[in-house]
């Protein structure tokens, strides 16, 4: 893979990046709620992604251990009262940060390292993706059972129930038009 | 260079847009878009890709990006749309333009290599932000449903 030269690049300064993302963290006006976790515990979070990149890049991960793993941490950042976007704010901004690292690292007259920078951008672009979308799932998932919140469209029936009003609705549409009928009587035109 | 890949999309963005509405109607992942008029369905991904210089290269953290897609999120609540469907439907915007753009082949030299780690900048930057104030519009949305 042309990418893992630049992926343990990021495992190399692993704590640089997890002491930027941190401060980061800390002081954007999205992140608010990550002042109120302690240093150690959110720097410990930041690393554990830092420092084990290439380990949660693997492809055979994203079908199985990074949806269960940001599954429940999105069921854990509701627990601690977290407001949703704040945690995928806190995501972008740890995404943001890895990416102006690799894009930093490109040498414009070299291809070769520019593809590296290419393809390992899939892979970090890939991970949020799914990291922000299984979030979402988990805190989701405790916004129902802890406060019986479900999305209508989340039901069955609800779901069956809007695709029947869709269904009708472009009936009407298609429907032909109604032509008026002529009626010839001698000298006279009734249309009927 | 940038702007020539911008331009790529846009030229193309009837065809994208195609392709992108029949996906989102059929993927077991996003059911909920089913329940949209196809046509409205296309006219918003089409205004998103018919348009994409305008929404890359505007600064995605000022100005209509937060507007416009918080008011995304809070008609998709107010739709009944669970948030992660809302949240693979902009993703899956986004991983069309790249497929495209693999697609098309337009990666081969330094200078077009280069050009596209830009693209890649402002596209995420954008697609970020898109999908972190469609969150916050439907996460207020639903603040207000509850505490009513």
């Amino acid at each position: 893979m042309l990418s893992k030269k630049i992926i343990h690049l990021i495992e190399a300064n692993a704590m640089q990046l997890s002491n930027e993302i941190q401060q980061r963290l800390l002081t954007h006006p999205s992140t608010s709620s990550y002042r109120n976790i302690g240093k150690k515990t959110l720097h410990a979070w930041i690393y554990d992604v830092c420092s084990r990149f290439s380990y949660w890049l693997d492809e055979d991960r994203e079908r199985g251990e990074v949806e269960e793993h940001y599954c429940n941490l999105g069921k854990e950042r509701f627990k601690q009262d977290f407001e949703l976007p704040q945690v995928i704010s806190a995501l972008y901004l740890t995404k943001r940060r890895l990416w102006e690292f690799m894009a930093a690292s490109r040498e414009a007259d070299s291809a070769l390292n520019l593809n590296q920078i290419v393809e390992a951008s899939f892979l970090l672009v890939r991970f949020f993706d799914h990291a922000v979308l299984h979030v979402t799932e988990g805190y989701e998932e405790m916004l129902q059972s802890e406060h019986g919140y479900e999305a209508p469209l989340s039901r069955p029936e609800q779901l069956a129930q809007a695709l029947e009003a869709k269904r009708k609705r472009e009936e009407l549409v298609y429907e032909e038009p109604k032509l008026p009928t002529l009626c010839f009587t001698k000298g006279m035109i009734r249309l009927g | 260079m940038l702007v020539k890949l911008i331009e790529m999309i846009e030229k193309n963005a009837e065809t994208m847009a195609g392709e992108l509405k029949n996906k989102l109607l059929t993927d077991p992942t996003t059911p909920s878009y089913q329940t949209l008029d196809d046509r409205i369905l296309y006219e918003n991904i089409f205004e998103v890709y018919s348009r994409l210089g305008y929404w890359l290269l505007r600064d995605a953290e000022k100005g209509e990006v937060p507007t416009h897609y918080s008011a995304v999120g809070a008609q998709r609540f107010g739709e009944g749309f669970p948030l992660h469907e809302v949240v693979q439907a902009l993703v899956a915007t986004k991983r069309h333009i790249w497929d495209t753009i693999l697609e098309k082949g337009i990666m081969r030299t330094a200078k077009e290599l280069d050009s596209a780690v830009d693209f890649i900048t402002y596209l995420n930057r954008f697609f970020d932000m898109a999908i972190y104030h469609t969150t916050l519009g439907y996460y207020r949305a639903l603040n207000l449903k509850t505490a009513s």
